[in-house]
């Protein structure tokens, strides 16, 4: 279980929920239960998304682990030049 | 079967001090002999139209683009290179300070930078600030945004002018 | 100048020692991509399209074929037929068209010969019969109702439409009452902005050399920001396994983001496989400008609200960023970077477009200059109307640790107060304008990367250390990769060399880019270095018959139980009675990337007669974290200022209405030369990033982010006029001067 913020994009899926607890024990459950709520969201916070867990931005984080202190952002794929 | 190119013409001259000789078409650009025909691919190109300065090489002392020059525009010439601006291990003090200065990033437009920059302390050891500036502004460099490269040249002039007196 | 809070002294870290390629590169001898010459290698030359936007009915090759020194013609119909949902369709299809030519310079065909002027020959005697198709070339054309397709593989990122669209990506950011934002605001500031695309402009020209052998595997020597990527977008676009491709770096003359993506590699690869011979492949300028990388071009309204306390209450925009032929993720990186200010409500709209114009590539901190030019803007319009100080204004409103970006995620330890206090108390901002000038601050936020690296640390038998990385050195990073060794190891730098290791001598590693070399791979070179600290003290520990729990690593040497020494010459002598080699390698994928901030401030002469600007002082302030070679990260600094300096007043991307690029040359795409510049005062504040063990952020892109507005905002100073669209060009800002608005 841990609290995740979603984008205004993803907002569209859930009804306008920004703010949600969620089950799971790492990212990529939290992930899945999402997708199961919500079909059609998984995709968005997979697809080259990065996730910052307590502040820190994290790539490719599927396997973090979360707990119900956690605050999970989903954010949008940042690259560089 | 016809010959497909034409005969090559032989061009020889000096470069960075030894004699040579090379066969290039006659619209064979100098840029393009140095590096293909004699190796010397210090000399490197950025645009092929003399806008950059990345092949920037003295031709009789006075500063050139040869990717301007057709090669045998070079015949009886005196060529000096990036290659050739050392003495032996001893590097031309526009090398050390750059080297020191960071006056570079990449390093693909230094070559033509020192070689621009030894043209002018050749003629002018006490350039001012704004003399550097024009005297490189034929040079093209998009990493250093040229502060390093204008404070480089400067402490090469102090150090030339402090070694002649 | 270094403005610090970091406690820390080091030894190494935070001196200026003279890079290890330095000397190459100074005496010629450095070898990038073109000038690498194989045994029997043949020169290759590329068709392009002349059309915006053509079907391509067919292609006669055997004209060109027949020509004397030709050995090989490839085209479309010889690459990997990739799905487009496929993550490399659109590199793949960029390097050699399918079907369509999208864009004037599109390639779609490859000749290989003996020499490269016959090659050009051939490239020329290739036919080509086109169908012209209507094209799209500009971001209002691309969204006018009706428009016609630009290219039909587009789909709207994430949206689930099935049809084609000119939308690459439609996504919002938000939070809190928009509304209620503007109604608590006193004033209200709402401008639109254009910006034209421009070039990243690096010296050397994309270059490669590949060698397909018997064996159907392929070498390449290519230049690149990111050699593992070479190997793996080439091995997509030719339908390879990526163990076919070894990638040897040459020296890189130049990315600025411009060579993380490739043009040219998976070219040469089937030119040589269908010759038997190695083929070399280099762009001229010309084709560098047409067919690779811009910046996008950008349309951006923005309206601001404050109070008369000037609290910025919110902040709205529409970002429209075109990614020229394909989809990309400029606008929503645009929209992203807008993260500076407390904006208690905000609403971005992020609109990505596709035009028949060439391919956008990333350019330093993507997309974040664009969006600061607007937000900016308004900021310092609010400062005047509010009678304030630029710079109070933004300390007032500026993030701290814990503060909200767009996304919503927090901020980390941030340095943004800092930076803004180092220009306030800077010679430059204390000093009185020039008689008849502007002054003008702006500031830039990037987020900065981790990501993949990898890296090897061995130690000679001689107690020298070679550093192997896979992070092609764009700006001195090898340097820095040194000095972080040297610190751990306590092995002076001069000790140590540091290389750049082709894809079959070090672990995997993601492209030089967001800055993340010295952050990332830099960590992986630390990490093996404690590794190999580690195994020092054992072999000490086994030499002198010690506990290793009694060894300690100090300056250099074990030190046994509090008195006997041995340093690493003295271990490293012994490496092969003690257990054999002394290496380390370490992995991984690098979390707590550190966001930096810029602020810039320039006085600026506008000629009122001319409209030329004239840059008399320029100061700018970054947050590196740590700066691990000083020298370099000014050079960061210095360098993203300047480009920063041509886009703002100079560069753009000139079309013709036939999507033809009119400026393709470096005489009319005009970058800064020496004497365009004053020189560029640097400012290094360090708040130390705790994820990193020196407190490194990177420096490569938030330089390039506040000169544009820093520079309109010092020419509305200096005329009274605000520009709004760039470049502002001496035509341009005369009309407006003497129009009195924006020209």
């Amino acid at each position: 279980m841990a609290t995740v913020h979603l984008q205004a994009d993803h907002r569209r899926f859930t009804g306008g929920e920004k703010t949600l607890r969620v089950d799971g024990g790492t990212v990529g459950e939290l992930i899945t239960e999402l997708e199961r709520r919500y079909p059609g969201l998984g995709p968005l916070l997979t697809d080259g998304a990065s996730v910052a867990i307590d502040g820190e931005l994290i790539p490719d984080g599927i396997f973090e682990k979360v707990d119900a202190s956690t605050e999970v952002y989903f954010v949008a794929p940042i690259s560089g030049g | 079967m016809p010959r497909t190119h034409a005969l090559r013409t032989q061009v020889q001259c000096t470069v960075n001090g030894d004699e040579v000789d090379f066969l290039c078409a006659d619209e064979t650009s100098l840029l393009n002999a140095l590096r293909d025909e004699l190796g010397l691919t210090g000399v490197k190109e950025g645009c092929g139209t003399g806008d950059c300065g990345a092949c920037t090489i003295l031709v009789d002392g006075k500063v050139n683009c040869a990717c301007l020059m057709f090669a045998p525009e070079a015949e009886g010439s005196s060529i000096l290179t990036v290659e050739g601006i050392a003495q032996g291990d001893e590097l031309h003090p526009l090398q050390q300070t750059f080297l020191e200065g960071a006056a570079l990033q990449c390093g693909v437009c230094t070559p033509g930078f020192l070689v621009a920059a030894k043209a002018l302390l050749d003629e002018n050891s006490d350039p001012t600030e704004t003399e550097i500036r024009y005297a490189l502004a034929g040079n093209l460099c998009r990493c250093t945004g040229y502060d390093k490269i204008i404070r480089a040249v400067q402490e090469a002039a102090v150090q030339l002018n402090g070694a002649s007196k | 100048m270094t403005v610090t809070e970091n406690p820390r002294t080091y030894k190494y870290v935070g001196t200026r020692p003279v890079r290890h390629d330095g000397l190459d590169k100074v005496t010629g001898k450095a070898r990038f991509a073109a000038d690498l010459d194989m045994t029997g290698q043949l020169r290759a030359a590329l068709v392009r399209s002349p059309h915006a936007h053509a079907r391509i009915v067919s292609i006669d090759a055997s004209k060109a074929e027949a020509m004397p020194g030709v050995k090989a013609v490839v085209t479309g119909a010889d690459f990997a037929d990739l799905d487009p949902t496929h993550p490399e369709f659109d590199m793949a299809v960029n390097l050699m068209a399918r079907g369509e030519a999208l864009y004037n310079g599109h390639v779609v065909a490859a000749v290989a010969a003996v020499t490269a002027a016959q090659a050009a020959a051939a490239a020329a005697a290739v036919e080509v019969d086109y169908e012209p198709l209507p094209a799209v070339l500009t971001i209002d054309e691309a969204i006018a109702k009706g428009a016609p397709i630009a290219n039909t593989t587009n789909r709207t990122l994430f949206s689930g439409d099935a049809e084609p669209s000119n939308l690459a990506s439609v996504n919002e950011f938000g939070r809190g009452d928009i509304e209620a934002g503007f109604e608590a605001a006193d004033i209200i500031i709402e401008r639109e902005f254009r910006t034209a695309a421009v070039h990243q402009g690096y010296i050397e020209p994309h270059a490669c050399v590949a060698d397909c052998g018997q064996d159907g595997k392929a070498v390449i020597w290519a230049s690149s920001q990111g050699h593992f990527a070479v190997r793996s977008k080439t091995a997509a676009a030719l339908g390879w396994s990526t163990d076919r491709i070894k990638v040897i770096p040459a020296e890189i003359g130049g990315g600025f983001g411009g060579k993380t993506t490739i043009y040219l590699e998976p070219v040469a690869v089937l030119l040589s496989q269908k010759a038997a011979r190695p083929v070399k492949l280099v762009m001229s300028r010309e084709e560098v400008l047409r067919a690779t990388g811009p910046a996008p071009a950008t349309k951006i309204t923005a309206k601001i609200g404050a109070t008369n306390d000037g609290e910025i209450t919110t902040l709205q925009s529409t970002m429209y960023f075109d990614n020229g032929s394909t989809k990309g993720f400029s606008a929503l990186t645009g929209a992203m970077s807008v993260a500076s200010y407390k904006l208690p409500n905000l609403e971005l709209h992020a609109i990505g477009t596709v035009t028949n114009t060439a391919r956008s590539a990333a350019y330093r901190a993507p997309s974040a200059p664009q969006a600061a030019f607007a937000v900016e803007t308004l900021i310092d319009e609010l400062a005047q109307r509010l009678g304030v100080d630029p710079i109070d204004l933004r300390l007032q409103n500026a993030v701290v640790e814990g503060d909200a970006t767009a996304m919503g995620m927090p901020h980390p330890k941030i340095g943004f107060v800092e930076t803004l206090e180092a220009i306030k108390n800077s010679d430059h901002y204390n000093s009185p304008v020039p008689e008849g000038a502007g002054r003008g601050v702006a500031t830039g936020f990037w987020f900065n990367i981790g990501e993949q690296s990898s890296a090897t640390v061995n130690l000679n038998e001689d107690g020298t250390a070679t550093v192997v990385t896979g992070s092609p050195d764009i700006g001195g990073s090898r340097a820095s990769m040194a000095l972080m060794a040297a610190e751990e190891l306590g092995l002076a730098v001069d000790r140590i060399t540091p290389i750049v290791a082709d894809t079959e001598s070090v672990g995997f590693t993601d492209i030089t880019e967001g800055s993340r070399a010295t952050f990332a791979t830099g960590m992986a070179v630390v990490n093996a270095c404690r590794e190999l600290i580690e195994e020092l003290k054992q072999r000490a520990a086994t030499i002198k018959s010690a506990d290793v729990e009694r060894v300690e690593w100090v300056d250099g040497a074990a030190v046994i139980e509090g008195e006997d020494r041995l340093t690493i010459p003295e271990i490293t002598a012994m490496a092969k009675n003690t257990g054999g080699p002394l290496t380390a390698t370490a992995s991984l994928n690098a979390a707590g990337a550190g966001p930096s901030f810029a602020v810039h401030v320039a006085d600026v002469a506008v000629d009122e007669e001319t409209g030329e600007t004239t840059i008399l002082r320029y100061t700018a302030a970054q947050d590196a974290g740590t700066a691990i070679h000083p020298s370099y990260v000014e050079g960061q600094i210095q360098g993203g200022s300047v480009q920063g300096i041509g886009w703002a007043l100079n560069e753009e991307y000139i079309y013709d209405s036939n999507g033809v690029m009119e400026n393709a040359g470096f005489l009319d795409y005009r970058m800064p030369v020496a004497s365009d510049l004053p020189m560029i005062d640097a400012i290094i504040v360090e708040v130390p990033n705790p994820s990193h063990p020196y407190g490194v952020r990177g420096v490569g892109e938030t330089g390039i982010v506040p000169p544009i507005p820093t520079l309109a905002n010092a020419i509305a100073a200096a005329t009274g006029v605000r520009m709004t669209s760039l470049p502002m060009s001496p035509p341009r800002l005369l009309a407006a001067i003497t129009g009195g608005a924006d020209g």
